[in-house]
């Protein structure tokens, strides 16, 4: 009988083509992983962003209910923190959900398992979480901006929020989803954070409106500088202190990516 | 980087040989597939393949693939709980060898090879791969190693031939070859049906068989197998033994995980006897039951309810696993054995008996002092 031979691993040996380098290997795991998490996520990946545009949109158009008359100020503060809620939420809550399913059904180890850097794993799922949220952001604008005839002033500077703002996300619910290891726990803290983000976070509101000390303290937690990163990106004018806002996302975000690479890295 | 060099790329083009029947045959340069160890009876085999293929590393250096010994040394694993999963085990796989990892549930199988792709870190010992520490580098065991947990793969959303052929291309193979190759699978496995089902509508079984594909599509040097027949049926378990054979004929090492003493008797090179952690007993199958020739066994379905009958004084050893009483006895004994059956299903006590020849169960059963859970079953 015929040997199905196969297309196996192999060693380069001198003179071969081997030289492929560290990038292109990086490179090769990025675009493979995504495309895994492409096809993994087919059924799951229309429903997110489903979700996430009907969070947008209906906090945009509920606020409206909500009062007769809102002004335009406040209803620019509002609609522009918004998309905040959209970029994070992919990233905060759909990993720690998505990681705790494969711990759950015991597949986890299998894409531990699997021969790409595990940094590229994590890249390409910031893609996947960015490309979910990306129309979400944009309904969420362009209903803010039929409903309450806003003049968005919206600048070149939209660009690296929404990728530093997703980024930070990322980074977080991928330190959560994978350095919990008890997935009920992993979606409590994650859902936790989401309200903490809701309630509690000068994202829809201006921090002036919080008492003086939970202001203070949102100095240093990563949501509200999220908002001012978003709100000084769309024109809003009460924006201030954009360059410390980054610093503390990028803070929290590569805080957020060494607790990450300790939990993927972690061998018990 | 050597690693880099060393492994991660199944390469286009080298290999591809027109005059396989299966219209391809997959060749790498240097020093891959190797015509030196393995299986001396299958070495011809391969040899042909590789005489077939315009590419053919013909200068392969002999012995070479010595250098990709898989070894462990003295590996121990203690949770952090206290439970010592592995206690001291030194084993080594030489490539194109399939290699059981025998042992009841809970024998410290499956956190032995976790250890092996980087999941898990030994307490102390080494585990190698040629010149590779695994331990020390469990980035490169992932791309040395490719696994199959005992676990269901993640595929809901897959087509079976998509997930087979992503997985191909994760591990850097040739789009050409990995289609053909995972279709070759398909029809090797008998999953044509399967071939465009989702994940989601696959029983537990196809899915098995499916991750099997996947995992054997681009195999690494070593390919860890947890229980791959969990689930399958008798007939297609029949196609997975010859591919796990298939791949030690490709010159891979197979590191077999299963509690099924009687499949794995059939499919290994050689195995190892885990149990409570520790290696009770390596060799090849035949070595193993060595000590029980001149032996038979003697197999009574008992009549659910009754009573356990009293032991004649010729019964050497005996086990009870439900039903089923299996006693060991000289073969000079074996009209007063089959005797003392007839008694026993004439009076009632059981239903009907079987002599046989003492199989690897049997040696199994006298390290362990456990039934394998599958053992009353002839598949």
């Amino acid at each position: 009988m015929a040997l199905i031979a196969t297309p196996a691993a192999r060693p380069a040996g001198p003179g071969s083509p081997a030289a492929d380098s560290r990038l292109r290997y990086w490179l090769h795991g990025y675009r493979w992983m995504f495309a895994w998490d492409l096809a993994d996520l087919r059924l799951t990946l229309p429903v997110l962003a489903s979700i996430l545009t009907l969070q947008g949109a209906g906090f945009v158009l509920g606020i409206g209910l909500l009062y007769r008359h809102i002004p335009q100020a406040a209803a620019a503060f509002v609609v522009t923190g918004i998309p905040v809620l959209n970029l994070i939420t992919a990233g905060l809550i759909f990993e720690p959900q998505i990681v705790a399913g494969q711990r759950t059904a015991g597949s986890y180890e299998f894409l531990q398992s699997m021969p790409v850097p595990r940094s590229m794993a994590a890249i390409a799922w910031y893609t996947v979480a960015l490309i979910t949220a990306l129309p979400a952001v944009v309904l969420t604008l362009v209903s803010g901006v039929l409903r309450y005839h806003l003049h968005l002033d919206i600048t070149p500077a939209i660009v690296p929020a929404i990728l530093a703002v997703s980024f930070t996300g990322v980074l977080m619910g991928y330190a959560i989803a994978h350095a919990i290891t008890t997935p009920m726990i992993a979606q409590l803290v994650s859902t936790a954070l989401i309200f903490v983000l809701f309630g509690f976070s000068p994202v829809m509101f201006p921090a002036r409106q919080l008492p003086l000390w939970l202001a203070q303290v949102n100095q240093w937690l990563p949501f509200g500088s999220m908002a001012t990163i978003m709100h000084s990106a769309l024109g809003i004018s009460e924006a201030s202190g954009t360059g410390r806002a980054y610093l503390v996302a990028a803070a929290w975000a590569i805080g957020s990516g060494l607790v990450a690479a300790w939990a993927v890295g972690r061998r018990r | 980087m050597a690693l880099e060099e060393d492994l991660w790329l199944c390469r286009a083009g080298r290999g591809v040989s027109d005059a396989q029947p299966d219209g391809f045959a997959f060749v790498p340069e240097g020093t891959w597939p190797m015509v030196s160890i393995g299986r001396p009876d299958r070495r011809r085999d391969r040899a042909d393949v590789i005489g077939q293929s315009a590419a053919v590393p013909v200068s392969a250096t002999p012995g070479q693939d010595a250098g990709w010994m898989f070894r462990t040394a003295d590996v121990t694993k203690v949770y952090p709980n206290g439970v010592r999963a592995n206690d001291s085990i030194s084993l080594h796989v030489a490539p194109g060898e399939v290699y059981g990892l025998l042992g009841p549930n809970g024998a410290g199988k499956t956190t032995l090879v976790k250890q092996v792709i980087g999941l898990l870190r030994p307490t102390s010992g080494r585990i190698t791969l040629g010149r590779y520490d695994l331990v020390a580098d469990p980035a490169a065991a992932r791309q040395l190693c490719s696994y199959l947990p005992q676990a269901p793969v993640p595929i809901d959303s897959f087509g079976a031939r998509e997930a087979i052929v992503l997985c191909g291309r994760i591990r850097g193979g040739d789009p050409v070859l990995v289609a053909r190759r995972a279709d070759a699978l398909i029809e090797a496995l008998d999953l044509g049906q399967w071939r465009n089902k989702r994940g989601i509508s696959l029983s537990g079984g196809v899915k098995r068989l499916v991750g099997f594909a996947m995992v054997a599509v681009c195999p690494g040097r070593v390919v860890i197998l947890d229980e791959p027949t969990n689930d399958v049926d008798p007939l297609r378990r029949r196609l997975l033994w010859q591919q796990v054979r298939e791949l030690g004929d490709l010159g891979i090492a197979v590191l077999l995980v299963t509690h099924n003493v009687l499949e794995a008797e059939k499919a290994v090179d050689r195995l190892a006897i885990i149990d409570n952690g520790r290696l009770l007993a390596e060799g090849t199958p035949s070595s193993m039951k060595a000590g029980d020739r001149g032996q038979l066994r003697l197999q009574v379905m008992l009549v659910p309810g009754g009573a356990d009958p009293e032991l004649p004084g010729f019964v050497k050893r005996s086990t009870r696993a439900g039903h089923h009483l299996m006693a060991v006895v000289d073969d000079a004994e074996a009209s007063h054995a089959i005797g003392w059956a007839q008694d026993l299903v004439g009076t009632g006590v059981a239903e009907e008996y079987a002599l046989t020849a003492t199989s690897l169960e049997d040696a199994y059963l006298e390290l362990t002092g456990h039934g394998s859970s599958d053992g009353g079953e002839q598949g």
